[in-house]
């Protein structure tokens, strides 16, 4: 087996006993223990850090656009959101902000 | 039939958000010089694109694949506090691991709104409709960004790969009215400087530890108010 597959068959077993461990930990408590409110409160927090991460200081190829650009798309997405609701429309009217403005700047 | 509601559910921007991640993915591991047998064992298998990103990345270097198997669980080691925020919500029957593949930030997220309003005897139907339909989209947009992978380049690659942190900031706004979700929404977005300061794949976990922990015991102290 090539050094790629091993290490991704790893990463499926990992992966695996990650989800079943949690699974296992959480199958007989009720939603409001306070482990799984910390546990929502982590997972919660990681996923903001990522999108912070993500629109102030990103990596590789998204890191191409202006900052400027995705800031904006990100503030008109949620305007929209504010003003329409759903998911779809502010979605993509943030990333027409970034497009269009990515391709100014 | 809540499953084909969820099902439903699952197209539109959160379909959007999976195929635009899943086909920058999928044109990654193209150029990488892997088949697309790899790129679906792991769009499908692994299921967490942070990992899935760090162990393609590093299997483009000669002899990094094995040593970077440590940090690719890293990147994925949410899983777990997510496995146990979500498991109470799916009922306590054996069925309950079939929603085992499924759990990932899309649906998990989706799913931590879309519980807790269902009865219980429809909440693992639905997460099961909403994580299977979610999880074929990310599967068929692999097969797509590898085939068409010369064509992802620059701009349109930058695009792609910012619908994902976009949706979920759609979603974080959306979750920003409960009171225990805002404390947690502003610990991660307090503890986001960690995420330049820690090694990057234990970068997002860490900032996600402290900043939910302290939110969390912020919401003790408050009396879960």
């Amino acid at each position: 087996m090539a050094g790629a597959d091993l290490a991704l068959l790893l990463l499926i077993l990992a992966g695996i006993a990650l989800r079943g461990g949690g699974m296992v930990v959480a199958g007989r408590l009720r939603p409001d223990h306070p482990l799984v409110r910390w546990a929502a409160s982590v997972a919660l927090a990681t996923l903001a850090a990522f999108v912070a991460a993500s629109v102030l200081a990103p990596g590789g190829a998204l890191a191409t656009t202006h900052t400027a650009a995705r800031l904006a798309g990100l503030v008109v997405a949620i305007a929209a959101l504010a003003w329409r609701g759903g998911l779809l429309l502010p979605l993509l009217a943030g990333l027409s902000v970034t497009l269009v403005l990515g391709a100014a700047l | 039939m809540i499953f084909p509601i969820a099902c439903r559910e699952a197209l539109g921007a959160p379909a959007l958000a999976m195929a635009a991640t899943f086909l920058a993915f999928g044109a990654a591991v193209q150029a990488a010089g892997l088949g697309l047998g790899w790129a679906l064992a792991s769009a499908l298998l692994v299921y967490g694109m942070p990992g899935q990103m760090v162990l393609v990345t590093a299997v483009a270097t000669p002899g990094g694949a094995l040593p970077a198997v440590l940090g690719a669980a890293a990147a994925n080691a949410r899983f777990l506090p997510m496995a146990v925020a979500l498991t109470p919500w799916l009922g306590v029957s054996r069925a309950r691991w079939l929603a085992l593949p499924f759990i990932a930030v899309t649906p998990w997220a989706m799913a931590m709104r879309r519980l807790p309003g269902l009865p219980p005897e429809q909440r693992l139907a639905w997460f099961l409709g909403f994580g299977l339909t979610s999880w074929l989209v990310a599967g068929l947009a692999t097969i797509i960004g590898h085939a068409i992978a010369p064509m992802l380049q620059g701009r349109a690659l930058a695009v792609l790969l910012f619908v994902n942190p976009l949706y979920f900031a759609l979603l974080l706004a959306g979750e920003t009215r409960a009171a225990p979700s805002r404390r947690a929404v502003i610990g991660g977005l307090c503890a986001a400087p960690l995420v330049l300061l820690l090694p990057p794949a234990w970068a997002l976990l860490g900032a996600g530890l402290v900043g939910g922990t302290l939110a969390f015991w912020w919401g003790e102290r408050r009396g879960r108010r």
